[in-house]
């Protein structure tokens, strides 16, 4: 039984230009205490997709359709229609977000103490000595001091323990689901190594399911169980971790695969797709990554391909080449770029 | 050579001393260091060359005070000139005729010792005196219109923000622009001329002056309700001026902290709007405001001046148009450096409650570890 | 120089100046408070300076006329000596305006010289220049004003504008050196200078281009506190009273008891609403122009 099931969602931003669709027709389903990763490249709609499932998107844009279903364990909720009151107490409680630690997530006139005491009292918590316990807690659950922390203001600490402290108030109410938006990216190499390892060793404990969103494939080949990769505002491809980085089956997943450079290969393995991704205001009729897809065909221009399944079991690609894709790459289980180097 | 073992360092370290006179050049250069010591420097600086401005351009008036009371004898007593001179150069004790120099000397050692001398016309009056005895009207108009400004203008910028490009944020907007542009002065004659004369709404005659007449100043209910019916159209005037200001700055200081991400972090976290709205949105758009409250506040007592004469409201500002007119130039003198220190005061509280209120400044910034 | 394109939906080849203001126009019009600001500008300066060409002055005094009604012949009402209102107010803003203008003009040319050059010598200059502005700053002006004004007792334009630019400078002057700061570190300075071309070359045909906008706008402000501080001073009866102006109405209208007859509301009012449209009138037009020289404002 999926904790949280998406069918059907669409956002668009209402711009003078005309409406941008951002993410159309997305469906996925997140099984309890698993790590789903969400990978595109800027622009994707990934972000717009994340910051929608709490519906926190700013005002410009819009839920043109779809449905969220969550399932508390007692209930099952849907998203979408929760009252303003429901979806504040729905928000962190059930589903918390861990923002990139720029300094700007947090209020920069009062103090990490105060950012917990008011997490914990908008739900609830009014004892103080409860909440800073828990709030102790999490912190050396996220191997910090609480006593240097807690007093501090947020511009005194290092984008690592920012993000660090954002990750332990997200632990905060014991959510079901976090979801994490590019946790690692405004970090440096070993801040990186050091929040991965936290967030895999935090996911043992407390066996919270997880979303998170990246451009980064190797983070996602650290800690994913399942991959979706997004394309202009759709979801091209669905596959456990494995599959996605041994037997893609959409060839954007193949070109993202193939612009990361590794450490063991050879000179000239790194290929950047070409061209670049459509404008999301006026889409094309048929498949959005036709002018960029070295496996295109003259159909692929007729209409937009639903996700198909493939040769392996819980995969999908929207691609109607996909054998092709298949035949090129096979199923060994070795990296991609070796296979097409 | 042997080589040095950390002990030998340390060893090093230890017989180095630094002589007496050098540490304490580094006291003194760490004190001037901090800002301060340096702002309060730059005060004192201010306050000399002001005195002494207006020392000089004082001077430059023409006609001089014992002219003006000999004039003056002579028209109301009918003395001649003769006796009236006599009569004139007695009443003043400081000797007019001495050379400028002489006098500006004896100016600044006053000034040092915190005397700003005796007025020329009522004499063994001292100045302190009467400024002291009208500042407080003023500072009580000026104070609580600015007062009740920025507590009326913060609230109606907030909501303006927060309701934008409503019906309710356009007149706001609108009106607070409006009634920014129009000059004080304007405002207040045109209470006086419609609400006082064409609507006959207010006793304007009544409401004229500082007091009533016959009314001793004290803290009884009496003399405090008198005290506000007469100050209620001053401190109206100064509060239509300013309010616009502060609608204004609010509201695009509120918009702008609205886009902040720790706003769209704290409704992520469930905050509830009220606590979002006065902890996180609020709090931060304040922030520049208070400094420039207290800045206005120090500036609005010199532009009291007309507002006081319009309303004949006895306060420092009606004070000094009499000294002008009389010559009084020991009275000028102190009226114009109050009004100084006041504006110097106010930008020092100014800069010190902004780096009180911004935890990111004046504070040991910087990070280390991951 | 900026050059403006002309709209591309135009078939009709106009002549570049007409087409530049056209175009000034239209970005001017998406914000309405720029476009009214601008017509009101318009209105007194032609108030100002044409009508009087057309109406005839109207001096005589009538004592049987005192403080009449508004009629026909007199639209606003007399004065305390039976003079038209209205006609004192045609003729009433070209003092005020001239000297604004003259006022404002001085006062923005000392801030541009000293603030280049505070900002560009630096070192002592700069410390000197800097520590004058702040004292100037630091003095209440209307006070200052009262003083200055009391001892100089100005009778023309040109020595009462002298005046009010001297308590006006300090202002500007920060901003024009904060902008000169920031300007000298950019690339097209570095580029004049390696070309060896001069200081005041660099100043006067590099920098101030730059700065036009930002100059235009604050001729404009301080045109309003030249405004205010005329009225202000003239009120108080300060300056010697000669010739014809709004601040000068005002004076005598509050003197000679304007305020307490029904019948002399406009003599009052007018000069008011005089001083106050014009003056709203500005404020407007900068914050239009504002929008209009921010290009991350047009389309």
């Amino acid at each position: 039984m999926p904790i949280l099931s998406v069918r059907g969602l669409s956002i668009e931003y209402r711009t003078r230009r005309g409406p941008i669709h951002a993410v159309r027709d997305v469906s996925f389903d997140l099984e309890q205490g698993e790590t789903l990763a969400i990978i595109g490249e800027s622009g994707s709609g990934k972000t717009t997709l994340a910051v929608g499932l709490v519906r926190l998107s700013p005002r410009s844009a819009r839920i043109t359709g779809g449905q969220i279903v969550y399932d508390s364990g007692r209930e099952r909720v849907a998203v979408l229609e929760l009252d303003s009151e429901e979806l504040r107490r729905f928000r962190w409680a059930e589903c918390a977000m861990v923002f990139q630690a720029a300094l700007s997530a947090f209020n920069p006139v009062i103090t990490i103490w105060e950012h917990f005491f008011d997490t914990g009292r908008a739900h609830g918590m009014h004892d103080r000595h409860r909440v800073h316990d828990r709030a102790r807690e999490l912190l050396h659950l996220v191997h910090l001091d609480p006593d240097r922390i807690l007093s501090a203001y947020a511009h005194e600490l290092s984008g690592g323990m920012r993000q660090r402290v954002l990750i332990a108030m997200a632990l905060l109410l014991d959510p079901r689901i976090v979801i994490l938006d590019e946790p690692t990216t405004a970090l440096d190499i070993l801040t990186q190594r050091a929040i991965i390892d936290l967030l895999r060793e935090l996911r043992r404990k407390l066996h919270f399911a997880t979303i998170f969103i990246s451009h980064d494939l190797s983070m996602a080949a650290e800690l994913a169980d399942r991959m979706l990769t997004m394309y202009a505002g759709r979801i091209v491809e669905r596959a456990g971790v494995d599959d996605l980085f041994y037997r893609p089956r959409h060839p954007y997943s193949i070109g993202l695969l193939r612009a990361v450079p590794r450490v063991s290969g050879a000179l000239g393995s790194v290929a950047s797709i070409p061209g670049s991704p459509p404008d999301l205001i006026r889409l094309p009729r048929g498949c959005t990554y036709y002018p960029r897809c070295p496996f295109h065909v003259d159909d692929c221009r007729e209409s937009d391909p639903p996700l198909l399944p493939v040769d392996t079991p819980g995969h999908e690609a929207a691609c109607i080449r996909w054998e092709a894709v298949a035949a090129r790459i096979g199923s060994a289980a070795k990296p991609v770029a070796e296979k097409l180097a | 050579m042997a080589t040095m073992t950390p002990a030998d360092a340390t060893l090093q370290v230890h017989t180095f001393r630094r002589s007496p006179l050098s540490r304490a050049r580094g006291h003194v250069g760490a004190l001037w260091r901090r800002p301060l010591t340096q702002a309060i420097a730059k005060a004192v600086l201010t306050i000399y060359v002001t005195s002494t401005i207006t020392f000089f351009l004082i001077r430059l008036m023409p006609g001089s005070p014992v002219e003006l009371k000999i004039d003056e004898l002579m028209q109301n007593g009918q003395m001649s000139y003769a006796d009236a001179a006599a009569a004139a150069s007695g009443l003043f004790d400081i000797d007019l005729n001495a050379p400028v120099g002489q006098q500006y000397l004896e100016y600044l050692a006053n000034l040092a010792r915190a005397d700003l001398g005796n007025s020329f016309l009522s004499q063994g009056t001292s100045v302190t005196s009467i400024v002291l005895a009208v500042l407080p009207w003023t500072l009580f108009a000026v104070g609580t219109g600015l007062l009740l400004s920025f507590v009326c203008g913060i609230g109606l910028g907030l909501v303006a923000a927060y309701r934008r490009n409503s019906p309710l944020d356009h007149v706001v907007s609108t009106a607070g622009s409006v009634i920014s542009s129009v000059p004080a002065y304007l405002i207040a004659l045109l209470i006086l001329l419609i609400f006082g004369i064409q609507l006959r709404w207010l006793p304007i005659t009544q409401m004229r002056g500082a007091f009533s007449p016959g009314m001793t100043p004290g803290f009884s209910p009496a003399f405090l309700g008198d005290l506000f019916f007469h100050a209620a159209l001053p401190i109206s005037v100064f509060f239509l001026t300013h309010i616009g200001l502060w609608i204004l700055s609010m509201r695009s200081a509120t918009l702008a902290a609205l886009e902040e991400d720790h706003v769209t972090v704290a409704r992520a976290r469930g905050l509830s709007d009220g606590r979002i709205t006065t902890a996180y949105v609020g709090r931060n758009a304040v922030l520049p405001l208070v400094s420039q409250f207290a800045i206005a506040a120090g500036a609005v007592v010199g532009g009291a001046v007309i507002i006081e004469q319009i309303f004949v409201y006895q306060g420092v500002g009606l004070r000094l148009v009499k000294a002008v007119d009389q010559r009084d130039y020991p009275v000028m003198q102190g009226i114009i450096l109050m009004t100084t220190v006041a504006v110097i005061v106010a930008n020092l509280v100014a800069d010190l409650l902004y780096s009180r209120l911004d935890p990111r400044i004046g504070r040991a910034g910087g990070a280390s570890g991951t | 120089m900026t050059t403006i394109a002309a709209p591309a939906r135009r078939e009709l080849a106009l002549p570049g100046p007409v087409s530049a203001v056209i175009e000034f126009l239209r970005v001017l019009s998406r914000k309405p408070v720029g476009l009214a600001g601008l017509f009101g500008v318009v209105f007194f300066l032609a108030l100002a300076y044409l009508a009087p060409l057309v109406v005839p002055l109207q001096d005589r005094v009538d004592v049987t006329a005192i403080y009449s009604a508004p009629s026909f012949g007199h639209p606003l009402g007399t004065d305390y000596q039976g003079r038209d209102v209205l006609n004192q107010i045609v003729y009433g803003g070209q003092d005020i305006i001239t000297t604004a203008i003259l006022a404002a003009l001085f006062s923005t040319l000392i801030a541009i010289t000293f603030g280049a050059i505070a900002a560009t010598l630096g070192g002592r200059a700069d410390v000197l220049i800097l520590a004058i502005t702040d004292v100037a700053l630091t003095i209440p002006q209307l006070v200052l004003l009262i003083v200055i004004a009391a001892i100089f007792r100005p009778t023309s334009f040109i020595s009462l504008a002298i005046i009010l630019a001297l308590l006006q400078w300090p202002a500007l002057l920060r901003q024009i050196r904060a902008q000169v700061l920031s300007l000298k570190e950019r690339d097209f300075v570095e580029a004049a200078r390696s070309l060896d071309l001069g200081l005041l070359h660099i100043v006067f045909r590099e920098m101030l281009p730059n700065m036009r906008s930002y100059i235009a706008i604050n001729f404009i402000i301080a045109m309003t506190y030249a405004i205010y501080a005329q009225a202000a001073i003239m009120f108080l009866g300060l300056v010697p009273l000669s010739g014809k102006s709004w601040a000068i109405m005002l004076y005598f209208a509050y003197n000679q008891g304007a305020l307490f007859f029904k019948d002399s509301f406009f003599y009052l009012m007018g000069p008011i609403m005089a001083i106050a449209l014009f003056q709203l009138s500005l404020v407007w037009l900068a914050s239009g122009l504002e929008d209009v020289f921010n290009p991350r404002l047009r389309s």
